[in-house]
């Protein structure tokens, strides 16, 4: 839904998702970010008590380095589901310009997730080397993971990446409504200013329901932001390894529990498990 | 090909961890899983043509043959 004003303020309750591992970094910048499926499971488990009901996974190999086998975003979705009550799964397809074993995880795992992301566009990495994402490549992801009822998670890392969700959404791609993600601060994506967060979200189709993903020093300013809009959250270590300047986060609940204490009092309800489902027709 | 200067190692004087990880003797620290994707030339990447810090290495050992 569009931005309606302070109805959306008072009265939306405000999902707080969590992005405890990623792919970009680890240990070596922040020994609390949790790599393994027991570590994660624990962090996760903490989550979601703190608010969170979406949970981000990335797997890693036993050297910390990121991986697309199955078999560990299977141990990931078993291990979360039994330590964690109800939390929602939500599988990456981010990584490198290997299309087919991207999305093998989010069609081989058993349940599967009940979201997935999807990268909408081109981001510039080091020298003559892009992360594709292509159009006919976001079309083929959302068509699986519909074929395989996982509800695509939209991620728009630049401005010009809000076409590819309007392409998507006019195509009948998309159920209602349409998650997305607005993301600002990485590497050649969005400039992360305020007004840019506010020009992302002016630029949503009728239809969209959105969360604010900010990086680094930025997540706490925009994604508070978010939530003065009525737009939802997206906090954990894949985007932020600190909880303020020189000081390492504890753990991704630490975060959750800084997003939860702001939007309570900013008088938003945080969505339980049961309200996020509503929220985004699961 | 693999970076020359990459090494996999479990410790140095500021981390202990518990597998081996990705760690550059150039610059003598861990390296990112982001950045071990350029060590290891992963997904299209070169570390010939992408790494900055194996590019000045090469260079500061070319000056020194000079």
């Amino acid at each position: 839904m569009a931005y309606q004003g302070y109805a959306d303020y008072f009265e939306a309750p405000v999902i707080i998702s969590v992005a405890p591992t990623g792919g970009m970094h680890g240990k070596e910048a922040n020994p609390n970010l949790p790599e393994q499926p027991e570590e994660i499971a624990e962090d996760v488990r903490n989550c979601e008590k703190a608010g969170a009901s979406i949970v981000h996974v990335h797997a890693r190999d036993e050297d910390g380095e990121p991986t697309k086998d199955p078999a560990k975003f299977q141990e990931l979705r078993d291990i979360i589901e039994e330590r964690c009550d109800d939390i929602l799964v939500n599988f990456t397809t981010g990584g490198g310009n290997d299309r087919e074993g991207r999305i093998r995880p989010v069609i081989e795992t058993r349940p599967t997730p009940d979201l997935a992301t999807v990268d909408l566009g081109p981001l510039n990495t080091r020298g003559d080397v892009v992360a594709m994402n292509t159009r006919v490549q976001n079309e083929e992801y959302v068509r699986r993971m519909n074929e395989h009822d996982v509800k695509p998670e939209l991620e728009v890392f630049g401005p010009g990446h809000l076409t590819e969700v309007h392409h998507l959404a006019d195509e009948g791609m998309l159920e209602e409504p349409f998650w997305t993600t607005l993301i600002l601060g990485m590497q050649t994506g969005t400039i992360p200013r305020p007004r840019n967060l506010i020009n992302l979200v002016d630029n949503l189709p009728e239809g969209a329901e959105w969360q604010c993903m900010a990086i680094g020093r930025h997540q706490l300013p925009l994604t508070t932001m978010a939530m003065t809009l009525g737009g939802h959250v997206r906090v954990g270590m894949e985007d932020n390894v600190y909880y303020r300047r020189g000081e390492l986060v504890e753990s991704n609940a630490q975060l959750v529990e800084r997003a939860a204490d702001i939007a309570e009092r900013l008088e938003r309800p945080i969505a339980s498990t049961d309200e996020t489902r509503e929220i985004l027709n699961l | 090909m693999t970076c020359p200067r990459l090494e996999y190692r479990a410790e140095n004087d500021e981390h202990e961890f518990d597998h081996l990880r990705p760690y550059c003797t150039v610059t003598d620290e861990f390296v990112s899983p982001m950045k071990a994707d350029i060590c290891n030339d992963r997904f299209d990447f070169d570390h010939e043509d992408h790494c900055e810090v194996f590019q000045a290495a090469v260079e500061a050992a070319a000056a020194d043959d000079d």
